[in-house]
């Protein structure tokens, strides 16, 4: 019983609110009263659990990401994410800056859908303020925000491979998003936080050679892929260390809120541009990759083929950007938004993004509210590592591809 | 008294055990075929000699890293102090200070504070601006081994608008309605003299008047 009262000292009672529909103190509680179920028991009668801190500052968390492990042996029992390492009250500073200034906050959110974040914030004032956008706007919107997606996977695939052990797919994964970064400030001005998507329009008409870029871009990209798969997804300890590792079934991510590749990965059709398609989506063909189990290896699978889906919807639309003004709004330095309450949401690279603002007829939100995918996603990792190892867990940490900044806000 | 019996049930079947070596083996070399690929062609290298590569690097015009305020031929510039960017500045990176006694209109611009180590290069100020005075270069280099000299002033001199001189009878006058302002000027800790630790010889190096 010297595991038990381990086991109540070392969690802290702050630790102990309900998480996700779980009561997080409830494994103590049933130790302490000797309640376990015969397979728990039987192991605690041989061994002795203990607690291990992962992070904050661990190359595989992505960031000051906190998780408490309660191990018995090299098997996690149980995973416990602590946030606010980098909390910096977002959504309370929201409510001093005006709806201009709220644009480029969205960008140290999810840093790497910057441009989907920036859409979801002007398209939530648009709608606001009934703004009609024209055929150009959109389709602009629509391909960057598509590049975005590609962008942030290509660094999902190099940073899974280094959390894995190999070094290779991370200058690999980097090398090829450069070429969208390039892209990017050549028409946006920045490569991670570009500001670009503005209330009415865009920041700046597109580069005279966007066009060309993206095309040669493409025409780089396509076969890369597949180069992606034979170095990396074909090779057997990959497979090995992602097949049937962290598997999350359909039901419980949809209770967990769980959104994006992951959800889609456990096997739910769920894609928002399909749903309900924002910009120039509808006018698309695109399939929604769907998983069979809900392991590592289906968000693997289902993000990469994003990747390919995400080619394809550019290539339909970059031959026939429409003519057109790039902003239909006075760019003003206020924004009277009037009084009510708005909501918008985009399928980010990770998930559901939404915005909520209350707004009370003037020029700064009563309040604003951002619904992260990340926040959601991270407590998936609760169902996915118990019971497996702790390799397992840097693998399962890696497959959510979190943001920690989106997840403290 | 082993904590095996915790393990879960992944067991590597004894069947096929050898295939899966082979597998394994093979699906390896063919990956380390695309690496021996790119270590054996130098073409597809694409790291950056920086900063040997400075004299051939060229940045995309619309990188946003350094705000300038747009001077013409003569050195003046177009900025009324109208406080504009100041609003719309989301973290209050930009001061704009007036002069106390502007000498030919009503409101004329002594210093115009930029604060680089505050900016989030948002390029909201240089949007909203309703004369086109400021611009965002792409200079990134902006390193410097003291915070407070990340703070600017962005205006030449301390006076009127370029249309208010140019009404001016003759270059005398337009020398007599304008003081000059060096770029650490300005009602911030930063006087252009006698810093804490920095020599005063070291500043007027860092003095970037005719770049900035």
């Amino acid at each position: 019983m010297v595991s038990s009262e381990m086991a109540s000292s070392v969690l802290p009672n702050s630790l102990s609110h309900t998480r996700a529909g779980i009561h997080i103190s409830s494994l103590d509680e049933r130790i302490l009263k000797g309640q376990t179920d015969s397979k728990e028991r039987a192991d605690r009668e041989t061994t002795q659990e203990y607690f291990v801190n992962m992070g904050p500052q661990h190359p595989s968390t992505h960031g000051v990401l906190r998780l408490v492990l309660r191990m018995d042996g090299e098997t996690v029992r149980d995973v416990i994410p602590v946030l606010g390492y980098v909390h910096r009250g977002m959504e309370k500073k929201a409510e001093y800056v005006g709806y201009r200034q709220q644009v480029h906050f969205t960008d140290r959110l999810d840093y790497l859908s910057a441009v989907m974040g920036n859409w979801a914030m002007s398209s939530a004032i648009e709608k606001a303020m009934k703004t009609e956008l024209n055929d150009r706007i959109e389709t602009i919107r629509t391909i960057v925000a598509e590049l975005t997606r590609i962008q942030s996977h290509q660094l999902w695939w190099g940073v899974l491979g280094m959390d894995l052990g190999a070094f290779t797919p991370f200058l690999y994964g980097f090398r090829d998003r450069e070429k969208i970064t390039a892209i990017f400030e050549e028409t946006m001005g920045g490569r991670l936080t570009m500001n670009y998507i503005q209330p009415g329009g865009l920041m700046f008409d597109i580069h005279p050679d966007f066009v060309a870029n993206v095309k040669k871009f493409i025409s780089y990209f396509k076969p890369l892929i597949e180069e992606y798969e034979e170095l990396f997804g074909g090779n057997v300890i990959v497979q090995e260390r992602l097949k049937n590792v962290g598997i999350l079934d359909a039901k419980s991510a949809i209770s967990l809120g769980v959104t994006g590749p992951i959800l889609r990965a456990s096997g739910v059709a769920h894609d928002l541009r399909k749903l309900e398609p924002y910009g120039v989506y509808a006018k698309t063909k695109f399939n929604v990759p769907v998983g069979t189990v809900g392991d590592c290896w289906d968000r693997y699978q289902v993000r990469m083929q994003e990747m390919r889906e995400s080619i394809s919807i550019i290539e339909q639309l970059i031959d026939n950007v429409p003519e057109g003004k790039h902003m239909v709004m006075k760019f003003g330095a206020k924004i009277r938004v009037p009084e009510g309450v708005y909501y918008s949401q985009m399928e980010t690279a990770r998930g559901i993004f939404g915005i909520f603002i209350a707004s009370d007829g003037s020029e700064k939100p009563y309040r604003m509210h951002f619904r992260t995918p990340n926040f959601n996603n991270l407590w998936a990792i609760t169902q996915m590592a118990a019971g497996g190892r702790v390799g397992d867990l840097v693998a399962i940490l890696s497959s959510i591809d979190i943001v920690v900044p989106d997840i403290d806000r | 008294m082993n904590d095996t019996s915790a393990q879960p049930t992944r067991r590597i079947p004894i069947t096929g055990y050898f295939a899966r070596i082979f597998t394994g083996f093979v699906s390896l070399l063919k990956g380390l075929k695309i690496t021996f690929h790119y270590l054996s062609h130098p073409s597809t290298v694409v790291t950056q000699q920086y900063p040997e590569n400075r004299a051939t690097l060229k940045m995309a015009e619309r990188l946003r890293a350094q705000l300038t305020m747009i001077h013409d031929d003569n050195g003046y510039h177009k900025c009324t102090a109208c406080h504009i960017c100041e609003q719309a500045c989301p973290n209050a990176s930009i001061h704009v200070a007036e002069r106390a006694k502007p000498a030919l209109s009503k409101t004329e611009l002594d210093t115009f504070i930029w604060r680089l180590d505050s900016c989030t290069f948002c390029n909201l100020c240089v949007m909203v601006c309703p004369f086109q005075v400021l611009q965002m270069k792409s200079t990134f280099e902006s390193s410097v081994y003291d915070q407070r000299l990340l703070i600017y002033n962005l205006s030449r001199y301390a006076g009127p608008t370029s249309t208010v001189l140019a009404k001016q009878a003759d270059d005398e006058a337009r020398k007599n309605a304008v003081e000059p302002r060096s770029v650490y000027d300005g009602p911030t800790a930063l006087n252009g003299f006698f810093l804490a630790g920095i020599p005063k010889e070291l500043l007027v190096t860092l003095d970037r008047k005719g770049e900035v």
